[in-house]
């Protein structure tokens, strides 16, 4: 079994898309995901804001102050519109990047014209800030009209705040920074981690069971003297490693990355979120994701040797990421606890559990059910593999 | 010495939907069922060369996987040395050195580390492989690229490296499944020359061939398989004898066909 392990793995170690997908793709992927996000989101509200957009007014005359202010704006530049123009054909033809229309009961005293409807007429499709630009001019509109009418009723500066907001909710969460940050962005990294798990078992898995079919070295092993268990155990044990080395890359890699890149943005929240999370919550993390590997390789390794060749294998692993899919976004679900039968559910529990992890409000008593579950279904789909290697009808297809 | 006797293996047809016009007329095929190989015996001694002959599906492969338990028979025996092959795979594995047609190499091992690696599966020592390697490397001229990786290698070294991992645990019985098929003349008579030498050390050798010079030039025995039954089993001047114009004349007799 070892020396069929160490071959299997001495092979896997000298190719490079399997080094690529079991090395390099987690130790990138996530300073890539956030750098490019920065980046992108970065230069997009960039551009939003320092962008010249055009305007037009309808009714103008009605609210000499607000065409004034506007007109005013560094960034805003005023176009006429013709009486009688279909305003939205033509905001989307881009005659502006906005048209204000303005109502006629609009006035400075509140008290007479009431609530002013401005209607705007933009493409609110991209990132423009178009409404954002506005309310800078309005909303000082608002506050002079406001303090007018306060001071037509008397009302002293102190009670203004109570009359236009009577009544003010102050939330006081007694969750501390690192539970909110894990209930909110806990749910996706085991979806990250399953499915860097996965890939990086994949390749092996297709290598050692169809590509050993395909390269036509599978007969030879299986007339060697040594058990056929013994064979399925050394493939199983190399694509498992690689499973897990990939699982181990990736959460060292979530870490480190995660510590550099909040450091880099200054983003004390995540500083503290990332340095609350213990050593021995990453080792837990690391542990449980053990049985999960050994569940993904059994499974690969039967569908791969269930195949003819490398094409018919990668036809048949494909659906599996889905099925991986299905029971983290379960995990993901509001009301979906590691609590009662959701921790006895196998890839769920873990998700779960990952979860609680970074929240840190982990029953570390859950792991029994989530150890026990998750053993159970590796070992039987281990025992399943065996069963199938054994299958002439499998082999020889 | 290996004794095989009625040996028959069948196989469940899947889809027999799919099955070719050809395929449907072979009286082999009995329901769902296959009879790949309805009844096989023949018999080699120690120092003798027996050449298995047959036309294309004729049941050669599926025979010779059965000695290799490879596949399991579904009737009859296969004993080598004394070794029940059916009984004790494992044992019988020891004994025996099977180079399979479509065998092929881990491209990413060298030459050497091929060899190796079936010589350890085989329980051999680390020194006594080296020590085989070598000996091996002179026999079938391996020296120039035993350790360069394998996926680069030629036909005929890829060949050539696949018979030394075949025997590199000195096996007791080799079968070899069409060894020169698609060879050049060079390394096609290596491996002709490194059988003979199989041969003057007293090790059964059985291989399947579509080459009769090769045949003539190298075997005591031949059988002869056609639709799964043995047609002919006897020495190679029995087989000469079948026809007083060429070997061809003598295959065609044994499967009673015309050319």
């Amino acid at each position: 079994m070892w020396l069929v392990m160490q071959k299997e793995l001495k092979e896997l170690l000298r190719d490079r898309k399997t080094l690529f997908f079991m090395i390099a793709l987690p130790l990138l992927l996530f300073p890539a995901i956030f750098g490019v996000a920065m980046y992108f989101g970065g230069q997009a509200v960039e551009k939003a804001r320092s962008e010249v957009l055009t305007f037009a007014i309808l009714n103008a005359e009605r609210a000499p102050q607000l065409s004034q202010s506007l007109a005013e704006q560094e960034l805003l530049n005023r176009v006429e519109i013709e009486a009688g123009t279909d305003i939205s054909e033509w905001v989307k033809q881009g005659g502006a990047d906005f048209v204000i229309e303005v109502p006629v009961n609009y006035g400075n005293n509140p008290l007479e014209s009431g609530q002013i409807e401005l209607k705007v007429y933009f493409n609110d499709a991209g990132l423009n800030m178009v409404e954002r630009r506005i309310r800078e001019v309005t909303d000082s509109i608002a506050e002079n009209n406001q303090a007018q009418v306060f001071e037509l009723l008397g009302v002293d500066a102190d009670k203004r705040s109570g009359v236009l907001n009577p009544i003010v909710i102050e939330k006081i969460n007694v969750a501390d920074q690192r539970e909110d940050l894990g209930e909110k962005a806990g749910g996706f990294v085991p979806y990250i981690v399953f499915i860097l798990c996965l890939q990086g078992a994949m390749l092996p898995a297709t290598d050692l069971g169809a590509g050993e079919k395909e390269r036509g070295t599978l007969e030879t092993l299986l007339i060697s003297p040594i058990e056929r268990h013994n064979i399925v155990m050394g493939k199983f044990f190399a694509i498992a490693i690689s499973g897990v080395v990939s699982a181990l890359i990736t959460v060292v890699s979530m870490a480190v990355w995660g510590t550099i890149l909040s450091h880099g943005m200054a983003a004390k929240v995540v500083v503290d979120f990332m340095a609350a999370i213990s050593l021995f919550d990453f080792l837990l993390m690391f542990l449980m994701l053990v049985p999960v590997v050994a569940i993904f390789a059994s499974a690969l390794l039967s569908l791969s040797i269930y195949a003819r060749s490398f094409k018919e294998a990668q036809g048949y692993m494909t659906p599996l990421v889905f099925v991986v899919i299905i029971p983290v976004v379960l995990a993901m679900l509001p009301g979906v606890d590691l609590e009662g039968g959701w921790a006895w559910v196998p890839l769920t529990n873990v998700a779960l559990a990952i979860k609680e992890l970074i929240k840190g409000t982990m029953d570390y008593f859950a792991l029994l059910p989530i150890f026990g579950s998750t053993a159970i279904i590796a070992g039987g789909l281990i025992y399943f593999s065996i069963f199938w290697f054994n299958r002439e009808k499998v082999l020889f297809r | 010495m290996i004794e095989v006797n009625q040996l028959a293996k069948k196989f469940v047809i899947e889809n027999p939907k799919k099955l070719s016009e050809q395929e449907r007329q072979d009286p082999r095929l009995k329901g769902r069922f296959f009879h790949s190989v309805k009844s096989v015996s023949f018999q080699c001694n120690n120092g003798q060369v027996l050449g298995l002959l047959g036309p294309n599906g004729a049941g050669k492969t599926t025979t010779l996987r059965m000695l290799s338990t490879a596949l399991q028979p579904d009737a009859g025996s296969v004993v080598i040395n004394g070794v029940d092959v059916i009984d004790k795979p494992l044992a019988a594995r020891q004994k025996l050195g099977f180079l399979s047609g479509s065998t092929g190499l881990y491209g990413r091992l060298t030459g050497r580390e091929n060899i190796a690696y079936f010589g350890r599966l085989h329980g051999m020592a680390e020194e006594a492989i080296e020590a085989r390697i070598k000996e091996l490397a002179d026999l079938l001229d391996l020296h120039e690229y035993l350790d360069r990786r394998s996926e680069n290698f030629s036909t005929g070294m890829k060949q050539k490296t696949n018979i030394a991992r075949a025997v590199v645990h000195n096996p007791e019985v080799v079968i070899l499944d069409e060894p020169t098929t698609g060879l050049d003349i060079m390394a096609a008579q290596t491996v002709l020359n490194f059988i003979r030498g199989l041969k003057k050390q007293g090790v059964p050798v059985i291989f399947s061939t579509h080459h009769l010079e090769e045949v003539s030039e190298l075997c005591d025995r031949v059988t002869v398989i056609d639709q799964g039954e043995t047609r002919f089993s006897d020495t190679i001047e029995a087989f000469k004898g079948l026809s007083d114009t060429s070997l061809s004349d003598s295959f065609l007799t044994t499967i009673a066909r015309e050319a």
